[in-house]
């Protein structure tokens, strides 16, 4: 069930972020970028399998074993590794959400305007 | 640490990059400083050519280096590769980039430099090293946000209306291309089980044992072939180039066209023909046209399509264009079809499964692609600095209020001129072999009867023809012909016009000493086409459970 609901979140998010970045209006393709990398990010989480149990080191007792391993069995862990991957992606995401902003404003300041339709790249 | 955890780091393979990083951060903390700065920049970007020469001195004599991070073995770290591939690559960028930076210091303004223009260059030079060097798909996309950042704001540098607009449209589209190869990578790993580009060599090449279903993976890996694509700027993922490289200062959009296009080329080299092309979908692609199930007889055909379009579209653009800036933009969309035609013809030549033995023509075909985007990397920089050069004389680099500089500037037009014909492929140049090479992969494809051979001869010779014409179109217009007045009236730069001749002078010097560049690149190529070795020097390894 959680994945059904995930994988059609994850399919409203990616279709919100192309909507908007198709829009006229500045901001909103900057919107548009950062909700469609947000949802680059929970699909990363989602690769790391959603049923498993929390990785802690003898959570279990026993030799962890991740569930993205095939014939992972019944007590497996959720893979750790796409949460430190989200991590750094997030950052990244960060700073070009930033730049993006900054970018937006000296736009607005050069152009006077924001409607894509105005501004010209020649 | 026992005894057989015991992992190889070599420290000279970070070397280039540390010394880029370094540099980075001196010229950040000296901006207050213009001479110290500007002092720094050079003695860093010195040493990095330096650690370059001396690490493919190493790689090329003993062999593929590596570099596992905090000496955690392969595939649970960070792994760095310093293969005859990456140390080619890596050449080439050095080569061009010390140029590129003694120009930049005549080039670009005061202020310009103090604020931000010695950091971004490094940190871009970092970010394309390390793009060069990783062993790690997740790794790779790190380097490229790294290497996007500062080229985001170079093509803001300027921050006029033009600037601007045309910023906001570079950034939009690497954001998302960004986006695009986290989801690749995700489900890379998902179906994979590994980011290691050795261990996921390893593990497709026996897709079953690994309990892994190609058929996803080659789906997943078109995803990414995406985002290569548009960072070398071929078509459909061509329309940012022409109004960004015409953004940028001169000397930046020499840097992206003849540096970090490449970093796209050897992208699609280093997976598509290291890594994938030892995956197969069993029992056929089951698409329309495609034979075989292998990844390559997929990419081939793509590769080779995409090439054909990228010379017409390159080739049409150019001969049209009425600045300096477009008609070389355009020019490098053509030439980048010429690097990626002989990767599309070769790849559906022959067995690419691990432990396959590498035809000759295999290893042509990736030569001639190296060996070309060198020529394209010196020759294109060389054409951006005289378009730059020819700004700070006139003022302007429209073709129309252009004239005469053959006249009045001999150097640099003669420059503009050997670049040109390196371009176009005369002999003795570089290009002429660049050339050369791809066409004798047509040609002993087509007598090997690989599909589409003529075809691909055809397009290489309706491209070579576009290039011949814009050239010497722009020639005729904007060097030849009676003096004008913003001609006659500006004064030369002496460091410019030195800069651009001793990148004229490395031109010829590929072409009249082209054997070493020959074995180099042929070395390199045959890095590229060996799996096995690849993995045997990463030595991912094999994790068990119970």
């Amino acid at each position: 069930m959680t994945q059904v609901v995930l994988a059609a979140v994850l399919g409203l998010l990616f279709a919100l972020g192309t909507f908007l970045i198709l829009r006229r209006d500045v901001v909103r393709v900057v919107w548009g970028v950062s909700i469609i990398s947000q949802a680059a990010n929970v699909y990363l989480v989602t690769m790391g399998g959603l049923s498993g149990q929390a990785p802690v080191l003898g959570h279990d007792g026993g030799h962890p074993v991740a569930c993205t391993v095939p014939d992972a069995g019944a007590g497996c862990i959720t893979d750790p590794l796409v949460q430190a991957l989200v991590l750094t992606a997030i950052v990244i995401g960060f700073g070009t959400t930033a730049f993006a902003l900054v970018l937006t404003y000296r736009l607005y300041e050069e152009h006077g305007t924001l409607d894509l339709g105005e501004v010209t790249v020649e | 640490m026992s005894a057989d955890l015991a992992v190889s780091t070599s420290h000279v393979v970070v070397a280039p990059m540390l010394a880029a990083l370094a540099t980075a951060v001196a010229t950040l903390a000296t901006r207050r400083y213009g001479d110290v700065q500007r002092v720094l920049s050079l003695l860093g970007i010195g040493a990095y050519g330096a650690f370059v020469v001396l690490l493919t001195g190493t790689v090329l004599s003993g062999g593929t280096l590596t570099y596992q991070l905090s000496a955690w073995p392969a595939p649970f770290g960070i792994t760095l590769v310093a293969d005859a591939l990456a140390v080619f690559m890596l050449s080439l960028a050095a080569l061009v980039t010390v140029a590129i930076l003694a120009y930049s210091v005549a080039y670009v303004g005061d202020q310009g430099q103090r604020v931000s223009y010695h950091p971004l260059f490094h940190f871009m030079l970092l970010g394309v090293s390390g793009s060069f060097l990783t062993g790690d798909v997740f790794n790779l996309f790190v380097w490229f946000e790294v290497m996007l950042m500062p080229s985001y704001v170079f093509v803001v540098f300027y921050s006029g209306p033009r600037h601007t607009a045309a910023a906001l449209q570079y950034t939009v589209l690497n954001l998302v291309g960004s986006a695009l190869m986290l989801v690749a990578i995700g489900g890379l790993y998902a179906t994979t089980g590994t980011l290691n580009m050795a261990d996921l060599a390893r593990r497709l090449a026996d897709p079953a044992a690994f309990g892994i279903d190609p058929a996803p993976v080659l789906g997943l890996s078109a995803i990414l072939f995406i985002v290569f694509a548009l960072k070398a700027g071929i078509v459909p993922f061509q329309f940012w180039v022409p109004p960004a490289y015409r953004a940028a200062p001169a000397p930046i959009s020499a840097f992206l066209a003849g540096v970090t296009k490449k970093v796209g080329v050897y992208a699609i080299v280093r997976l598509y023909f290291t890594v994938f092309a030892v995956g197969a979908v069993e029992g056929g692609l089951g698409l329309p046209g495609l034979s075989g199930g292998s990844f390559l007889a997929f990419f081939g055909p793509v590769l080779f399509l995409m090439a054909l379009a990228s010379m017409l579209v390159g080739g049409i653009g150019a001969v049209s264009r009425d600045n300096l800036d477009d008609v070389f933009a355009y020019s490098s969309i053509g030439q980048v079809g010429f690097i990626v035609l002989p990767l599309g013809v070769v790849a559906t030549v022959g067995d690419h499964s691990l432990g396959a033995p590498v035809t000759d023509l295999q290893v042509l075909g990736i030569v001639a692609a190296l060996v070309y985007s060198l020529n394209h990397a010196v020759a294109k920089s060389l054409l951006f600095m005289v378009s730059g050069a020819v700004h700070d004389i006139a003022g302007t680099i429209e073709l129309d209020r252009l004239g005469g500089i053959t006249t009045r500037y001999p150097v640099l037009a003669g420059s503009f001129f050997v670049g040109s014909l390196a371009l176009i492929g005369i002999p003795p140049l570089s290009g002429f072999f660049g050339k050369l090479l791809v066409f004798d992969t047509g040609g002993r494809a087509l007598a090997a009867g690989a599909p589409g051979a003529g075809l691909a001869l055809a397009g290489a010779l309706v491209g070579a023809i576009f290039t011949i014409a814009y050239l010497s179109r722009t020639w005729t217009k904007a060097f030849w012909g009676g003096v004008t007045p913003v001609v006659e009236n500006g004064t030369r730069s002496v460091v410019l016009v030195a800069v651009v001749a001793a990148l004229a002078l490395v031109v010829v010097a590929i072409g009249i000493g082209f054997d070493p560049v020959y074995s180099f690149a042929e070395s390199a190529a045959e890095a590229a086409l060996d799996t096995e070795a690849y993995v045997d020097a990463v030595d991912p390894e094999v994790v068990t459970h119970e």
